[in-house]
C-alpha cells in the first residue's frame, strides 16, 4: 500500500476530527453560554439553559415519551426481524435477495410521505394519530438498521448445522431461535437495537405529523425551543446526545458481560 | 432382526434423484457404514433417516414404528455433524446437557447424564470449557456425547472424522467403535473413507450415483466385489481384460489365465479379471512352478512403509503388485520381471 506522507496524514486525520467533533464542542459551549454572538468565545458561562429546560412542563413528559417510543420500537424490530430473517437464511434462501430488497425500501420513501400515507390509512381509531401508529411507523422507517446487523450475524455463523443439531437432540424452532441462534448473533441484535434505538429517538418528522400535540416527543419539544431560543435548544441537544451515549454504553456493557464466562474458562485453562 | 429399515426411499433434488429405490435394513446394535463418493447419495439417505430430508418415496420405520413423516425433533436419533455443530456460546457442560433440558428432564437426571457422558468419551475435565478452547477431535468426543446423552434410538454420523488431521481420524474412529460396542447402539455411519468404512463397520452399504452398488460384511465388500465400481472403489485391484475360453480360464493377450469363471458368464464373453495387488508374486527369474504367470518391465516403484508397491507394464496393461518391505529382493527400474497369482485369488465378472 502507498503510504502517505506523515504531515498530510496528519492533516487528514486533524480534518476529520474538527469536522466530526467541532459541532459537538460548539453545540455543548452554546448550551452553557450566557452570550455569544460576536465574540470568538462566550462571553460567560451558566446553567440557566438546562434550569429552563429542566422547569419546563413538557421536559419529562416529552423525554418519557421518546424513551416509550424508542424502546417499543426496538422490541418490535426484534420480534419481526429476528424470526423472519432466521426464517428466510434457513427455510426459504432463494427470498433471501427479496427481503434484502424489501428492507432496502424504508430508505427510497421520505418520512413525510410515510406519515401522511399511514395516517389515511388508518384514520380510524385505535390507530388513527396514536402513540400505536406512531411506533409502528417507526419501526417500518428504522427497519433496515435493524435488519443488516442480524442479517450479516446470521450469515457468518453456521445457521444449518446448529438448527440442525439442535433439532436431533429435541429442541423446537422457539428453543432454537432463544437459546442456540440469538445468543450466537448478539453483536448484530446488539448493534442493531442501538441504530434503531438512536434513529427513533431522534426521529422528527414522524412524530410530528402522526402525533404531533397529542403526543410529543422530544425532538418536537426540541424543534420548539430552537424557534424561541438557541440556547435551550441546544441544552437539550445536549441531553439528546448523552441519552444516545448512554444507550451505547449500556448495550457495550451488556455485549461485554455475555463474554466473560469465555474469559474466565480461558483463565481457568 | 430389523431395527431400523429403509423401504425403497428415493428422493429426488429437481430433476436429479439423489437416492433410488433405496432399500435396506439395519440389525439393533449393528453398526453400518454408508460409503461411496461425494454425490452418491449417502448423505442424503442419512439426513432421511434423521427427518432433514423428506424422501419422495418409500418408507423409514424404526422399531416396528413409521417415522417417515415424524419431524427430526421428535425421531429420538442421535446425529453428529462433521464439524462446528456445538452451540459456540454454549460451554461443554451445557452443550451435553442441551437436549436433556429441552425436553425437559430433571435437573439432577441431566447433572448425572452429562458427568456419564463425558466420562463416556473421557474428557471430564472439560465441563466448563467453551467449544473454542477445545480441539477439533476433542469437539468431535464433545459432540459425540451431546448426540448420545439424549439416549437416541440410532446413533447417526455424517463423516465426523473428515475434518480431523490423519492420527486424530485413525484414533477417533477407534474411540467411536468402542464407545458404541460399550452402550449397543444402532449406528449408521457416513463416510468417503473406505479405510474407515471396512476398519469399524459390521456391514458396510458401497453407494454410487444413489443406488446401493453392494452391501456386506467389510471382509465381503473387499474379497468379493460384485461390481467393477466396488472393486476399483475398495482397495486397489488391477484390473485385467480378457475373454473367457471354458469354466476355468480366461484369455488375457497371449496368455491364458486359470481362474473360476461364473456360471452366468457365457465362453467367448468380455470380462475382467479382478486381483489385489498383495496376491500378486514377483519373480526376477520366470517361474516354473507358477500359474498365471506374466511378463513385464519395472515402470515404477513406491516405498508404503510396510510395503513397496510395484508397477509393471505387462504389454501395455499396467499391473501393480506389493512386495513386503521386509523381502530383501532388490529391483530397479526398467528391470524385466514375472509375476504369478494363484487362480483363487482371482475374480471374473462381465465387463460390461
Amino acid at each position: 500500500m502507498k503510504q502517505r506522507p506523515p504531515v498530510l496524514q496528519g492533516l487528514l486525520v486533524a480534518l476529520f476530527v474538527a469536522y466530526m467533533i467541532l459541532p459537538i464542542i460548539a453545540t455543548y459551549t452554546f448550551s452553557i453560554a450566557t452570550k455569544w454572538d460576536i465574540t470568538l468565545m462566550p462571553e460567560g458561562y451558566t446553567l440557566e439553559w438546562y434550569q429552563t429546560a429542566f422547569d419546563h412542563p413538557y421536559f419529562s413528559i416529552t423525554l418519557t415519551n421518546s424513551f416509550i417510543v424508542s424502546i417499543a420500537a426496538v422490541l418490535v424490530g426484534l420480534l419481526f426481524i429476528v424470526p423472519t430473517t432466521y426464517w428466510v437464511h434457513t427455510r426459504v434462501p432463494a427470498a433471501k435477495p427479496l427481503l434484502d430488497l424489501l428492507m432496502i425500501l424504508p430508505f427510497g420513501i421520505p418520512a413525510v410521505v410515510l406519515a401522511l400515507a399511514l395516517i389515511r390509512v388508518y384514520a380510524f381509531p385505535p390507530f388513527a394519530r396514536s402513540p400505536f401508529l406512531l411506533i409502528s411507523a417507526c419501526v417500518i422507517f428504522s427497519m433496515p438498521f435493524m435488519y443488516r446487523p442480524i442479517s450479516n450475524s446470521l450469515m457468518a455463523i453456521d445457521v444449518h448445522t446448529l438448527t440442525e443439531s439442535a433439532l436431533s437432540l429435541g429442541a423446537n424452532t422457539l428453543q432454537i431461535l432463544i437459546r442456540v441462534i440469538a445468543p450466537n448473533i448478539l453483536p448484530g441484535i446488539l448493534s442493531g437495537s442501538l441504530l434503531v434505538f438512536a434513529t427513533v429517538f431522534a426521529e422528527f418528522t414522524l412524530a410530528n405529523l402522526i402525533t404531533g400535540a397529542s403526543f410529543k416527543t422530544f425532538p418536537i419539544l426540541l424543534v420548539e425551543f430552537t424557534r424561541r431560543d438557541g440556547r435551550i435548544a441546544a441544552a437539550l441537544s445536549v441531553i439528546s446526545f448523552t441519552v444516545a451515549w448512554f444507550a451505547s454504553i449500556a448495550i457495550l456493557w451488556v455485549s461485554g458481560r455475555g463474554r466473560k464466562p469465555t474469559e474466565e474458562a480461558l483463565g481457568a485453562r | 432382526m430389523a431395527y431400523l429399515e429403509l423401504k425403497n426411499v428415493s428422493k429426488l433434488f429437481g430433476p436429479v434423484a439423489a437416492v433410488k429405490d433405496f432399500h435396506f435394513a439395519v440389525a439393533k446394535g449393528a453398526f453400518v457404514s454408508l460409503l461411496g463418493p461425494s454425490g452418491c447419495g449417502k448423505t442424503t439417505t442419512l439426513r432421511m433417516i434423521a427427518g432433514f430430508e423428506m424422501p419422495d418415496a418409500g418408507a423409514i420405520t424404526l422399531d416396528g414404528t413409521d417415522i417417515t413423516s415424524v419431524p427430526p425433533n421428535r425421531r429420538g436419533t442421535g446425529m453428529v455433524f462433521q464439524a462446528y455443530a456445538l452451540f459456540p456460546n454454549m460451554n461443554v457442560r451445557d452443550n451435553v446437557a442441551f437436549g436433556l433440558e429441552v425436553t425437559g428432564h430433571p435437573k439432577q437426571e441431566i447433572e448425572g447424564r452429562v458427568r456419564e457422558m463425558l466420562a463416556l468419551v473421557r474428557l471430564d475435565d472439560t465441563a466448563k470449557r467453551f467449544p473454542h478452547q477445545l480441539s477439533g477431535g476433542q469437539q468431535q468426543r464433545i459432540a459425540l456425547a451431546r448426540a448420545l446423552a439424549i439416549r437416541p434410538r440410532v446413533l447417526l454420523l455424517d463423516e465426523p472424522l473428515s475434518a480431523l488431521d490423519a492420527v486424530v481420524r485413525v484414533a477417533l474412529r477407534g474411540e467411536i467403535r468402542r464407545i458404541q460396542l460399550e452402550l449397543g447402539i444402532t449406528t449408521v455411519y457416513v463416510t468417503h473413507d473406505q479405510e474407515e468404512a471396512l476398519s469399524i463397520s459390521d456391514r458396510v452399504v458401497v453407494m454410487n450415483q444413489g443406488l446401493i452398488e453392494q452391501a456386506g460384511t467389510p471382509e465381503e465388500i473387499y474379497r468379493q466385489p460384485k461390481t467393477r465400481f466396488v472393486a476399483a472403489f475398495i482397495g486397489t485391484a488391477n484390473q485385467l481384460n480378457g475373454v473367457v475360453v471354458d469354466r476355468t480360464q480366461v484369455r488375457f493377450g497371449e496368455t491364458m489365465l486359470r481362474a473360476p469363471v461364473p456360471s452366468g458368464l457365457k465362453e467367448s464373453s468380455k470380462v475382467v479379471v479382478l486381483v489385489r495387488p498383495e496376491s500378486i508374486a514377483i519373480h526376477a527369474a520366470a517361474p516354473t512352478d507358477a500359474h498365471n504367470v506374466l511378463e513385464g518391465t519395472i515402470q515404477t516403484i513406491t516405498f508404503l512403509g510396510p510395503i513397496t508397491r510395484l508397477g509393471v507394464d505387462i504389454g501395455g496393461t499396467r499391473v501393480v503388485a506389493d512386495m513386503a518391505a521386509s523381502s530383501r529382493a532388490a529391483f530397479t527400474h526398467t528391470q524385466h520381471v514375472w509375476l504369478s497369482f494363484p487362480p483363487d485369488a482371482c475374480q471374473v465378472m462381465a465387463e460390461k
